[in-house]
């Protein structure tokens, strides 16, 4: 079984089981952690869904598509190392994927 | 009515209760922000943090029964702390149980991750030239007579055009499916308690679409159902085209009646609420903010249901396997402890108002939530474009502070059945 391991708002980390086929966005809101706000369910609508990629597989960072780059610049708190995570579907690579919840806009 | 009679009423089939949801609501809300509906033998939620619970816990949570609805009894004696085996086999007794709204687990990840392949802001933008002209061309042609029946002569064939424009469905063929959807029977029937979700449109436009997504196999275009015949599942495998026939058929309905309904809805707003219309004439960026705390205080879906597979808590409160659980979204949306003593007041540019959940949460979220914000907001500003004040006809629906509507018979959906509307050049 994979996991990744999340940061939330106030620092805390918790390891999350993933499914491969989801998304990072699913995996993390069906844990329960409640900063994760995700209000438009996936559709690179709403940027609530915004992380900071920590560590990762190469592939996380130059998977970024248009819509998603468009989306993200429009937020005040984008980084070099920031994803919508409802746009980073999860395989077995992303084993040990380390997140942190960027702060809300 | 004292609140103890109301909450008695029966909310799935009081043609009452459509008039007013609201207050009904209310009265359960005195109870708690979870109650039991005794003769349906479930549990309602009006309170926003537990709903919230439910939307995120899709492993405990089945959504087999959203659309037929937590008052459909379960076709099997639930037995023991995990009816998980007994809901596989018994799924093909939920009405609607092909469509994604109801699937769980790994299927649903499944197909979702289709819808997200296709539903893309870059795709949405690409209609959105069609949506502008026909959206113009329409509000014109009711604005040059002075009036019109706002539902029928411009919600509907709306809605109807772009998401068939969006799929790729033929010019000639829309009107028809135009018209069986007009004359089915509404989701969520409150005359038809016995089955008050009816397949039968469902059906027509799905054998429609068997033909479209045959065709795109072999002549490709770049509609939308040429892009799902080209799609596959996260670990590569294909849809089968079933699977794309009923997909695409839910993707064309799920949004006839609840973006329709939501025009009518904002219009109420517009016209009744002192100032507003000329507020947001003046200021067209503050329409966006209208529209979310339409949605937020009358959004088109009212309800929808879970069940609860295994044994599971929402908050405190032990919830047994085969609880079926009814999620007011218009009771949610309007509660006090999240949203202040003011709830049921419309209030512009209200704090964390995209918080509401209009559209749901978690896994099965709305796909179709930015699509239905545009179409309203595009139409809207037509509307303002080509008039320069719009009411309602008083003789149909009286004077504002004393108005009469006719509501679609439906407990899921908000929204009114017609609306007579007058416009000033
Ligand atoms: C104002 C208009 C609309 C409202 C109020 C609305 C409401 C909802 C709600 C509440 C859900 C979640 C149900 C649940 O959690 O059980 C939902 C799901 C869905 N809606 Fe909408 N909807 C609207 C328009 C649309 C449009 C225009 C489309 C697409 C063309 C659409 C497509 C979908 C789909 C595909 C799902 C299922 C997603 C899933 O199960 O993963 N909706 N809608
Ligand atoms: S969940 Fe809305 S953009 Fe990711």
């Amino acid at each position: 079984m994979s996991s990744v391991f999340v940061v939330d708002r106030s620092g805390q980390e918790e390891i999350i089981t993933i499914e491969p086929g989801e998304t990072l966005m699913q995996a993390i809101s069906n844990s329960g952690m409640p900063d994760m706000l995700a209000l438009c369910g996936g559709v690179c609508a709403c940027a609530t869904c915004h992380v900071y990629i920590d560590a990762a597989p190469e592939s996380v960072m130059s998977g970024m598509d248009e819509d998603e780059d468009v989306l993200l610049g429009g937020v005040l708190s984008r980084q070099e190392n920031s994803r919508l995570c409802c746009q980073i579907r999860l395989t077995e690579a992303y084993d040990g994927l380390r997140v942190t919840i960027a702060p809300e806009e | 009515m004292t609140a103890q009679e109301l909450s008695e009423r029966d909310y799935f089939t009081d043609p009452e209760i459509l008039v007013d949801p609201y207050e009904y609501f209310n009265a359960l809300r005195s109870q708690g922000p979870i109650c039991r509906l005794e003769k349906y033998d479930c549990l309602l939620i009006t309170g926003f943090e537990e709903a919230l619970e439910v939307w995120k816990n899709p492993i405990d949570f089945s959504s087999v029964n959203s659309l037929a609805s937590a008052a459909f009894p379960l076709p099997f004696e639930p037995k023991g702390s995990d009816i998980s085996e007994q809901l596989d086999e018994a799924r093909d007794k939920f009405v609607g149980h092909d469509m994604v709204v109801c699937y769980d687990g790994k299927h649903h990840t499944k197909v979702r991750s289709l819808i997200s392949r296709v539903f893309t802001p870059t795709r949405l933008k690409a209609n959105n030239v069609f949506m502008h002209d026909y959206a113009q061309e329409l509000v014109q042609r009711v604005v040059a007579r002075g009036s019109c029946e706002l539902v029928s002569e411009v919600a509907a064939p709306y809605v109807t055009m772009i998401i068939a424009s969006l799929l790729g469905v033929p010019p000639e063929d829309r009107v028809k499916f135009e018209e069986v959807i007009a004359a089915g029977q509404t989701v969520g029937s409150i005359e038809h308690a016995d089955s008050p979700t009816d397949m039968t449109s469902m059906n027509f436009i799905a054998q429609f679409m068997a033909e479209y997504l045959q065709d795109r196999m072999k002549n490709p275009t770049g509609d939308m159902l040429t892009e799902l015949t080209q799609s596959s599942y996260p670990d590569g495998t294909k849809p089968d085209l079933s699977e794309l026939v009923g997909l695409s058929a839910f993707l064309f309905a799920a949004g006839q009646d609840t973006s329709a309904k939501l025009l009518g809805n904002a219009m109420r707003y517009i016209v009744d609420i002192p100032g507003l219309q000329q507020q947001l004439r003046d200021d067209r960026d503050l329409i966006p903010w209208m529209i979310e705390e339409v949605l937020r205080l009358e959004g088109s879906s009212k309800i929808t249901a879970r069940l609860a597979v295994r044994d599971t808590k929402i908050g405190d409160m032990d919830i047994p396997a085969g609880t079926r659980v009814g999620l007011a979204i218009a009771a949610i949306n309007r509660d006090p402890v999240k949203w202040g003593e003011d709830a049921n007041e419309f209030k512009l540019k209200r704090p964390r108002i995209r918080e509401h959940l209009a559209f749901g949460r978690g896994v099965h979220t709305c796909a179709g939530a930015p699509l239905a914000r545009a179409e309203v907001i595009e139409i809207i500003n037509a509307f303002f474009d080509h008039t320069s004040e719009i009411g309602f006809n008083e003789a149909v629906h009286g004077k504002v502070g004393s108005r009469k509507y006719k509501f679609e018979p439906s407990f899921i959906i908000r929204g009114l059945d017609t609306l007579q509307v007058e416009f000033k050049a």
